[in-house]
Order: structure tokens, then C-alpha cells, then sequence
């Protein structure tokens, strides 16, 4: 009985994983250069999950995991801006290549699959609790 | 005695109630849970098979055992070992839209499918609750 908290436990935290990379990815929108102040627009990064069979409940249900952390390998986005000190010869400026709705509709996705997981949670701790009523 | 007292009534059933719907409960979290992931097939318990292998485990224990099948009882399954197979069941059930990312979990059905399984849990303890009041009535000679 417990076990199914911890998958459901794991899906919230792939879940957070998901929208931290989102709230990376919408932070460095306007990003030119990386972590060594090079000039190199921010590459967006994106979570994928996987099935983790290291977290199971007693009925077959299996937790979820972090796989891996891709960067998306996307052209940058130029922008003309002369006087922009990244600019390069011709006067163009490598933005990172982010759609704004497109990181916001995952957001929400991402939110909407946490809270279903707090959900279960919530009729995880019910059924517990009518359990381990018959022993009070 | 005391065996005999806890296995005439509805207990055992409703026990093995409780431990599938605890079971399928886990399994339904974790479809919840990964409903990102990609490749991911929807699992599940069926409760139809359930009810259907509990309803003949009680119908074996309410025929009179006569003494011919008593000697053979041993090699037949007990209830507990049937319904351990429940367990095993778990089958990629393939009902619903399959994605592009090949997943086919349907939120609503499972948050439904939760719900649904969170009330037959709780009406199988309650109805236990309710036997160990009967019981407690009965041993202490007075009404709770």
C-alpha cells in the first residue's frame, strides 16, 4: 500500500523536473552566451521521462524517472541589432530559438500532470486511512 | 474457534475486496504517473475477473465438502492461491487512442477508474468495520 506513494511520488518529481527545464527554457529566452560568457545563444533544454521499474507496487505499477535531459539542436534565432556587443560582422545577434507558447503549453501540461499526482496521492492517504482504521 | 468466528461471514471476502482494490490502486498510480512517458501502455487489474474468481471461491465454500473431496482438497488451489493469480494479471491493455508518442492513457478514465475503486475500498471496509462491531456486540453482551 505504501509502494504506490512512492510511484506516485516519482511522478511528481519527473513532473517538477519537466517544469524546472521549462522555467530554464523560458528564463534564458534572450540568452547570447553560455555559462563561460562565450558567445553562444542558450541551447533549450528538454526532459524526457522513462518507465522506472526500481519503484513498483504489489499489483504491477510502476513508478516513472527522469531519462534524460536533451538540448535542443535547433538553428538560433538571428535578429538584426547592430549595436548589440554579440552581434556578429553583419550585424545579426544569435537569440536562443524558444516559442514562448509552445514552452507554456507544456507548463501546463506539466502542472496539470503534477496535480493529477497529488490527486492520487490525496485517495492514496484515504484508503490508508480507512485501513488503518479497522485497527483503531 | 476463533477461526471458525472470523471465517463464517463476509470477512475473508471482503478482505480479498480490500487487498485487490489496494493492489489495483497502486497500479492505477502508477499509469497517473507516467502519463509523460513516452512508449508507456496503460496497466491494469481487471475487476471483472476478480469478482468472477471470488464468486466461485464463495460458492466452493458455501457446498458441503464431502469426505471423498476433504482427502482431495490439498491438490486443489486454495481461495488465497487463486487470488494471487489476480495479482499476476497485469496486461498491457490496448483499449483507447494510442498517441504519437505511442502511449494510450486517458486521464479521465483512470482518474475515473481511481474513483470508482477508492469507493468499492472503502464500502469493503466499512462493511468489515461493521462485522467487528457486530462481533464486539456479540462477545461484550451489549449494544455499542
Amino acid at each position: 500500500m505504501f509502494s504506490t506513494f512512492d510511484v506516485s511520488t516519482s511522478g511528481l518529481v519527473a513532473q517538477r523536473a519537466r517544469l524546472d527545464a521549462i522555467s530554464s527554457n523560458i528564463a534564458n529566452i534572450s540568452t547570447t552566451r553560455n555559462e563561460y560568457g562565450q558567445i553562444a545563444p542558450y541551447q533549450p533544454r528538454y526532459v524526457t521521462f522513462q518507465t522506472d521499474t526500481n519503484i513498483t507496487t504489489a499489483g504491477g505499477g510502476a513508478g516513472v524517472r527522469v531519462a534524460t535531459v536533451e538540448f535542443a539542436q535547433r538553428p538560433p534565432a538571428m535578429k538584426y541589432d547592430p549595436g548589440h556587443p554579440d552581434a556578429n560582422p553583419h550585424g545579426y545577434v544569435a537569440y536562443p530559438n524558444i516559442d514562448m507558447t509552445n514552452e507554456f503549453v507544456d507548463a501546463l501540461e506539466a502542472t496539470r500532470a503534477y496535480e493529477a499526482n497529488v490527486g492520487v496521492i490525496e485517495i492514496t492517504k484515504d484508503l490508508s486511512e480507512q485501513t488503518l482504521r479497522l485497527v483503531a | 474457534m476463533l477461526s471458525s468466528l472470523f471465517d463464517a461471514n463476509s470477512l475473508p471476502v471482503l478482505e480479498r475486496v480490500v487487498n485487490f482494490t489496494q493492489a489495483r490502486h497502486g497500479v492505477l498510480a502508477g499509469n497517473i504517473a507516467n502519463l509523460n512517458t513516452p512508449g508507456y501502455k496503460t496497466r491494469d487489474l481487471s475487476p471483472q475477473m476478480f469478482q468472477q474468481r471470488l464468486r466461485d471461491a464463495i460458492d466452493a465454500r458455501d457446498q458441503p465438502v464431502s469426505p471423498t473431496q476433504a482427502m482431495s482438497i490439498g491438490v486443489v488451489q486454495s481461495p488465497q492461491e487463486r487470488m494471487a493469480d489476480e495479482f499476476k494479471l497485469v496486461d498491457d491493455s490496448l483499449r483507447g487512442i494510442l498517441y504519437h508518442d505511442e502511449t494510450d492513457i486517458s486521464l479521465e478514465n483512470q482518474v475515473t477508474e481511481i474513483a470508482k475503486n477508492q469507493q468499492e475500498h472503502n464500502l469493503a471496509i466499512n462493511l468489515m468495520a461493521a462485522q467487528f462491531r457486530l462481533l464486539r456486540a456479540a462477545v461484550t453482551e451489549r449494544v455499542a
